[in-house]
């Protein structure tokens, strides 16, 4: 019979039953290494010793595992941050919840201008500019080119402002990609939505606005070869969020059939004829396909390329997948990524008369919080 | 080890309570006192030394005060000894790093401070031990026989780290006689869910808003962005440390013990007095019984009652902290308990109720900004933007962002704040059987699909994106 006593009874034998079954699965379930969905090592079993158990780090320790370990733990930190949505939050872990199914990483008040710009200036005064050229490129992020998808009343720091102080504090003149993008805005999709990078579509605006700066005629997109490699792309702004009902992304990839490319990467020796490698369409971070992922040194020659001319390229991961429209023009291009060169860019230029060229490209989130820009003096 | 996290509410806890109701009756308070040893010595296996010496000094005062206390001062001598020897031990391992900075800075010396840390509970454990050996003192309670019951009694996990605090008076019968039945059990498990949800999907919320308005800094604080702040720190501190207590009261149950309430719905308070007659009860009920009272209470004159209150005060702005801030506070409630005895007490009770209740509540609020922040510099500050009435300082966006963003769990926590639930019990007694049976049923289903969601938020908790993320 149905009584106020049996649904007690009901209720306390469910709570109870939950707890032993999730208790019971968490001692004999398979335990894993590498979290796919939330893109991180978990807790290793912790180690025991005298010393962690009388500091309390061991049991401190035992807590993560269990948490990290925890059966069916893709479906609670899902519901969890499900749970947040639904409860109104419009932000989680520094992330925009935007609209058209957008992710978008938040631009916090920048905290290292003075010192960006310093590394600029002596980088760009030790340059003999009568013979070489030199660009900077500082890209917005989605949340300055899609700004009108962000939630109401998100609060902002301005992108452009910090890239306008950088541009005239360093005296080096600038490409200015924000206007193309924001004016190209509404013909694609520029960045990816669960993402912290531009698409190659956002790349393709930002090399015609470099095309414009240095007078070059810019390929067109018709006689690019498009292919969508994957549509389950779930990037790096999906795994802070957790909402693992999100929508994922396409990555689609323009090749030029006229070039003829040798790619060589550095510190590896590997050499390849392709600026992607697609067996990252495997793993959770796709957007590592882009030239490989990631590597101090990589030089790139085209067989076919318009001019004879060479570039020294010194970027942070955006500009990976805007190096296949640049190929085109340059016979040999020089990709550093500064936060893992370590021997300074300007003493290779100095070895190197041949590079007429220089693009410094950095997107404006990871310019601030990233230590990689000072790696270029 | 907290209550809220996945090696208590997944192995602990049931562990201690299978092996608890498998033992036979004289093993229980065994098994009670290994897991809680086990407890305490999860989160502090050095400290767990100190407790065992401060109840192993109090027991046998109390044994000796027995055996040898025949007159009043021969039983004060071992009064002053266990007290004197509590209260030191309190005064080092609580106040060594205070005592030093303060004396530096007065004097400006530089003694190097201890650098001790505070050990989990002492501030509860030591008044539980003193409270026993006071009342047996006032011939109040037996002196307990046994060790092992009365280490249980200072030990029991469920209050060991953050009260309420027990008196041993309360608890001595039930120690050696408690009664165990389903129906205890089932209101004490769904009395700790209440607890766990108030703590792990109030608590932790509103303290994340307030985290985040703290260091905002004046640029970027409206005034009311600053008062949602106050109001943030004051939901979280009250869900926090009353979910402790609902915890405590519901494994208490399920063990058989009885507690007392330690919060009566404070935030709906109608005077500052009557708020301390709401707020952690077992904090002040001590200090009225063992301090206040002993000095003469109210009835030795308007003087004598002023100073009672203000030591009182003092006292317990200290106890809650190693800071000026604290005392600073207790001193903010000792003299508004003073102006509303002598001055506007009988005036206030005559006002129409919501103005009373609003009068308590920003009372309480802004009390808890000067809990909140232990530096007078940034504390100073904080006070600044409450009322920085300046043009175009009200209100900004950000306030509605944050308000758009936490609005749901602060209401959520405001309405939990008043007496819902008795309300709709009472409501509810009224109802025909099957209509009883239908809210049981569907609040029951509430407590499963709410169980599932704090666990979610316990798992997600050691998530910090900045910590592990691989780039």
């Amino acid at each position: 019979m149905i009584t106020n006593m049996n649904i007690k009874r009901a209720v306390v034998c469910a709570l109870c039953l939950v707890v032993l079954t999730l208790s019971v699965c968490l001692i004999v379930s398979p335990k894993k290494e590498f979290s796919e969905n939330e893109n991180r090592y978990l807790t290793k079993f912790p180690a025991l010793s005298a010393k962690a158990v009388l500091g309390g780090e061991y049991t401190a320790s035992l807590n993560d595992w269990l948490a990290d370990h925890f059966p069916m733990r893709d479906f609670f930190v899902g519901l969890k941050s499900q749970a947040e949505i639904a409860s109104g939050r419009r932000a989680i872990n520094q992330v925009y919840i935007a609209d058209d199914d957008y992710l978008i990483e938040s631009y916090a008040a920048p905290q290292n201008t003075a010192r960006i710009t310093d590394t600029l200036v002596s980088f760009y005064q030790k340059i003999d500019r009568t013979s070489v050229d030199v660009k900077l490129m500082l890209v917005p992020t989605a949340v300055t080119i899609y700004s009108d998808k962000l939630p109401q009343n998100a609060p902002a720091s301005s992108q452009m402002e910090t890239a306008q102080a950088i541009y005239s504090a360093s005296g080096i003149p600038s490409v200015d990609c924000a206007r193309w993008l924001a004016d190209n805005a509404s013909q694609g999709q520029l960045y990816y939505r669960t993402d912290h990078h531009w698409t190659t579509l956002g790349a393709y605006c930002a090399y015609l606005a470099y095309c414009d700066a240095k007078k070059l005629t810019p390929v067109s997109l018709d006689s690019l070869t498009a292919q969508t490699v994957t549509e389950a792309f779930a990037g790096t702004l999906y795994s802070r969020v957790n909402d693992y009902s999100h929508k994922k992304d396409s990555i689609t990839l323009y090749t030029n059939p006229a070039d003829d490319l040798t790619v060589t990467y550095l510190d590896t020796g590997e050499v390849t004829d392709s600026l992607y490698n697609l067996d990252y369409l495997d793993e959770k971070d796709k957007y590592s396909l882009f030239l490989n992922n990631i590597h101090p040194l990589i030089k790139i020659e085209n067989q076919n390329a318009a001019s004879q001319e060479s570039l020294m390229l010194i970027k942070d991961s955006y500009a990976n997948s805007m190096v296949p429209f640049l190929a085109h023009h340059y016979s040999t291009i020089y990709v550093f990524d500064t936060r893992y060169y370590r021997d300074g860019p300007s003493s290779f230029l100095s070895e190197h008369p041949e590079i007429q060229n220089v693009l410094l490209l950095y997107n404006m989130n990871t310019l601030d919080t990233d230590t990689g820009i000072r790696g270029i003096y | 080890m907290v209550f809220s996290c996945i090696p208590f509410l997944f192995f602990f806890l049931p562990l201690c309570l299978i092996l608890y109701y498998a033992v036979p009756f004289s093993w229980k308070n065994g098994i009670l006192l290994i897991f809680s040893l086990i407890f305490y010595a999860w989160g502090e296996p050095i400290y767990i030394l100190l407790m065992l010496f401060s109840t192993a000094l109090d027991y046998t005062n109390g044994r000796l005060m027995e055996r040898f206390g025949t007159t009043r001062p021969r039983r004060t001598v071992f009064l002053c000894c266990s007290v004197c020897i509590n209260l030191s031990v309190l005064a080092f391992f609580k106040y060594a790093d205070f005592a030093v900075a303060t004396a530096n800075a007065v004097l400006g010396t530089q003694f190097a401070q201890p650098g001790i840390h505070l050990p989990v509970g002492i501030s509860f454990y030591t008044f539980q031990t003193m409270s026993y050996i006071i009342d047996l003192y006032r011939g109040e309670v037996k002196a307990e026989r046994s060790y092992a019951a009365y280490l249980t009694y200072v030990s029991m996990f469920p209050q060991l780290v953050a009260g309420p605090i027990v008196r041993f008076s309360d608890i001595q019968e039930q120690l050696h006689d408690r009664r165990l039945t389903f129906d205890w059990f089932a209101q004490g498990l769904l009395r700790f869910m209440m607890g766990l949800f108030k703590k792990v999907l109030i608590a932790n919320q509103a303290g994340a808003l307030w985290e985040e308005i703290r260091v905002l800094g004046a640029a970027n604080t409206s005034v009311a962005t600053a008062w949602l702040g106050a109001l943030c720190f004051t939901l979280q501190l009250y869900f926090d440390f009353s979910a402790y207590s609902d915890m405590a009261i519901g494994m208490g149950r399920m063990l058989g013990f009885s507690y007392n309430e330690n919060f009566r719905y404070p935030l709906t308070a109608v005077s500052v007095t009557d708020f301390w007659r709401r707020w952690h009860i077992s904090l002040s009920t001590w200090f009225r019984d063992y301090v206040y009272i002993p000095l003469g209470g109210n009835r030795k004159g308007v003087t004598r009652h002023l100073f009672n209150i203000a030591v009182v005060w003092f006292l317990t702005g200290m106890w809650h902290g190693a800071s000026w801030n604290f005392i600073l506070w207790g001193v903010y409630y000792g003299i508004l308990l003073m102006l509303e005895k002598y001055l506007w007490g009988r005036a206030l009770a005559k006002l129409p109720r919501p103005i009373q209740h609003a009068y308590a509540f920003l009372i309480v609020v802004f009390g808890f900004v000067i809990f909140a922040i232990t530096d007078f510099g940034e504390l100073g500050s904080y006070i600044g933007m409450l009322f920085s009435f300046g043009a175009g300082r009200l209100a900004d966006t950000r306030f509605l962002w944050y308000l758009g963003n936490y609005g749901a769990v602060i209401a959520a926590a405001c309405i939990l704040s008043c007496p819902v639930y008795p309300w709709i019990c009472q409501r509810a007694s009224g109802l025909s059987r099957k209509k009883s049976c239908a809210l049981s049923a569907c609040a029951g289903v509430g407590v499963v699909l709410l169980f599932v969601l704090a666990t979610a938020y316990m798992v997600s908790d050691t998530y910090n994106p900045f910590l592990y993320f691989r780039f």
